[in-house]
């Protein structure tokens, strides 16, 4: 099989944005972590959470019990900050305007209006996105913030949040992911940038969907966002996020934190599209994407739905988890990782059962191509007071080439009356199935994305409407060329 | 519309010449294990096959030709065993294939609802996909749905009976018989005799070993009455 058309050209979101910003220069040190802290203007007990933070960073030793094997990132040689220079809100340069356009992300409102005609008045049409645009280390818009306002929903960078809603910030920043919790998301405490903060207060339906969109653009920064969500009793809300970033030879770090809290009968599905940088066929370059993301389900009933498509970045390193704390809650886990080329990914899940009746259901489906390794590793915990809990885990992966694939589940229950199921699967794609749609008349680039999306649907299902479609899209670029 | 010229397929047929020819039926026999599926499945290209000597189409040489390329000039054929691909529905499947756009689904899924009720198969065959809780019978009936939604030049069936019930022989023999026009040629591999006098092919092959006898239906008579040696 050839991989001729594979590599960085199919990437075509790789191009690098002209423009003037300030960078930090290369290096962390506490000086670093109080610029960035005085530069966003924050308040002295935020200043001293990156403090605390930065130094138990500095007294911990880097993880490596991943099955990926990587070059080890320099912490003195990368920037920590770097912001375009923009004099004020509504004055967002046109180089970044261009860049989103290009990227399919809808900065001006009108446009966001999906589907919907533009000459005609918008006064009373709801629309189904609202986005916040994070370019490097700064959110340069936030789009229907006064339609959501008439909700009460918050929907604003966490920098602004620190300003304008403190007190929520303070009350639930690190307490899904505590500032202790490893060695990344430590990182991420003390120097994190920008990202998302999302309140859905009690019983409102959010009226549209929430989306970030993270760009990286500068050469040789590290991105950290932190992005924050939390639903109140009876609230709802669907967020999505989406990546992209210029085909750099060198190495980005993208090691962000989300950490989601859901309260009595409250629901939050969290879908992403991670479509970073994967590096060139060689393996040069590319993203590594160290990312700690972790919902509470705190509240009775309460509902936290991940699920992820992530064909992008040089190496994945991520799990998704829930703590199911309240009675009767239910965590969900739907993934689709592709890896190809020299891609690595270490991802999964891990649900956490403490609360009585509390469910969970992991679907996980790895597609590996190329000279990729694609695990699957995942943690089903039920401890001595989740009586009744049950979860049902499905593993499937689809190997093509020289690629490998491992599953990696790890269950323990210490309550008898707990129900754990397990099922994985292992496989290559068939050549009968393959000659069966050529005779049908699909060439073998189509076969292969019936295939391969047919593999997925139990996971696609489960992506908001546009998300899915453009997950599709995604899929069939990444697999365009890997087979010949 | 399909020439074979000192045609062979792996070790199995030898030195095949035979002409298929449009507006004709054939029904094509012989003992099992003697290369009746691989003379099919050779046609439509399969890659683990090789072949020697001459295949044309329409006149034009299609010996190097992958099997989607041939599906997509004409050529269809029916599996023994119909392979399924997960996550996709029956129509789904069709409308792929089709490349369906628009107005065309629709009126596309009309048809394919009326192709299933004639078969009998459930009223939600459109969304089922025949991997799960799907019968041999009814994989079969779904190979019929392509060949009548698909426009195709040549249908070939490898033992399209199997597997069906007594109403499915009579429509699986309405179908084929409406499906077949002077410009079409329909070649099915059979063993069943109902099947044969409902088609009334024009020529009745029977693969031997290092030949092919062909006759008219009283062939096919003759085997069934006195067996393979007997021709």
């Amino acid at each position: 099989m050839s991989l001729e058309n594979f590599g960085s050209d199919i990437y075509k979101e790789g191009f690098v944005t002209e423009l003037e910003s300030e960078t930090f220069p290369v290096g962390l040190n506490e000086d670093i972590v109080r610029r960035i802290s005085s530069l966003k203007n924050e308040p002295s007990w935020m200043l001293d959470f990156r403090l605390k933070a930065f130094k138990r960073w500095q007294q911990m030793p880097e993880p490596d019990w991943s099955e990926l094997e990587y070059i080890p990132v320099n912490y003195q040689e990368l920037s920590y900050y770097s912001s375009p220079k923009i004099r004020d809100k509504d004055d967002i340069p046109q180089e970044i305007l261009d860049t989103f356009e290009k990227l399919g992300v809808p900065l001006h409102e009108r446009d966001a209006l999906l589907g919907i005609e533009t000459d005609k008045k918008s006064d009373n049409i709801i629309p189904t996105v609202a986005v916040d645009a994070v370019f490097d280390s700064v959110s340069v818009a936030t789009t229907f913030k006064a339609e959501l306002e008439k909700h009460g929903v918050i929907f604003c960078s966490i920098s602004e949040a620190v300003q304008t809603h403190p007190e929520l910030v303070k009350k639930y920043l690190g307490t899904v992911v505590p500032y202790t919790d490893n060695y990344f998301a430590t990182l991420n405490s003390a120097v994190f940038s920008d990202g998302t903060f999302c309140y859905i207060p009690k019983g409102v339906r959010c009226p549209m969907e929430l989306n970030t969109y993270f760009r990286i653009n500068a050469r040789n920064t590290g991105q950290f966002e932190r992005t924050l969500i939390i639903a109140e009793d009876d609230s709802y809300v669907s967020y999505l996020e989406g990546c992209t970033a210029p085909a750099y030879d060198e190495n980005t770090l993208h090691a962000a934190v989300v950490e989601l809290v859901a309260h009595d009968r409250a629901e939050i599905k969290y879908s992403t599209v991670q479509n970073w940088y994967p590096g060139d066929e060689n393996g040069v370059g590319g993203v590594y994407n160290f990312v700690t993301k972790r919902a509470m389900c705190k509240g009775k009933n309460s509902k936290v739905s991940w699920t992820q498509v992530e064909t992008g970045s040089a190496v994945t390193w991520k799990y998704p988890s829930c703590i199911l704390k309240g009675e009767g809650s239910i965590g969900e886990f739907y993934s689709v990782a592709v890896t190809k080329g020299k891609q690595q990914a270490d991802t999964g899940t891990k649900m956490i059962h403490l609360g009585k009746n509390t469910k969970s259901t992991i679907i996980s489906k790895g597609i590996s191509f190329g000279n990729s390794t694609n695990t699957y590793r995942g943690s089903v915990k039920i401890n001595p007071g989740a009586t009744n809990a049950t979860n049902y885990t499905k593993c499937d992966s689809l190997m093509l080439q020289d690629s490998r694939a491992l599953t990696l589940p790890y269950i323990k229950s210490n309550n008898s009356t707990a129900k754990v199921e397990h099922e994985a699967s292992a496989g290559k794609i068939s050549e009968e199935q393959m000659y069966y749609l050529a005779t049908r008349g699909f060439d073998e680039d189509d076969a292969m994305n019936l295939v391969v999306n047919g593999f997925c649907k139990d996971v696609f299902q489960k992506l908001p409407l546009e998300f899915a479609a453009e997950a599709n899209k995604l899929l069939n670029v990444t697999l365009e060329g890997a087979v010949g | 519309m399909i020439k074979l010229k000192n045609y062979s397929v792996s070790d199995i047929l030898n030195n095949i010449d035979f002409e298929f020819e449009p507006g004709k039926k054939y029904v094509i026999m012989g003992s099992n294990g003697i290369g009746k599926s691989t003379l099919l499945h050779s046609i439509m290209g399969r890659p683990d096959l090789v072949t020697s000597g001459d295949i044309t189409f329409m006149g034009s040489d299609i010996s190097d030709l992958p099997t989607d390329q041939r599906a997509r000039l004409g050529l269809f054929l029916a599996f023994q065993n119909p392979t399924s691909i997960p996550g996709l529905s029956n129509f789904q499947m069709l409308k792929q294939a089709m490349k369906m756009k628009g107005a065309d689904i629709g009126e596309n899924l009309r048809k394919f609802k009326e192709h299933s009720s004639k078969l009998k198969l459930p009223s939600d065959w459109d969304k089922r996909n025949v991997n799960y809780d799907a019968s041999g019978g009814e994989k079969k009936k779904n190979e019929l749905i392509q060949l009548q939604m698909l426009s195709k030049k040549v249908a070939m069936l490898d033992e399209p009976d199997s597997g069906l019930d007594v109403d499915g022989i009579k429509s699986l023999i309405n179908t084929l018989n409406e499906w077949h026009n002077d410009h079409n040629t329909l070649i099915v591999v059979t063993h069943y005799e109902k099947l044969i006098e409902g088609i009334a092919p024009d020529t009745v092959l029977v693969l031997k070993k290092d030949e092919i006898v062909s006759g008219d239906q009283t062939l096919a008579s003759t085997i069934f009455s006195k067996g393979f040696d007997s021709v």
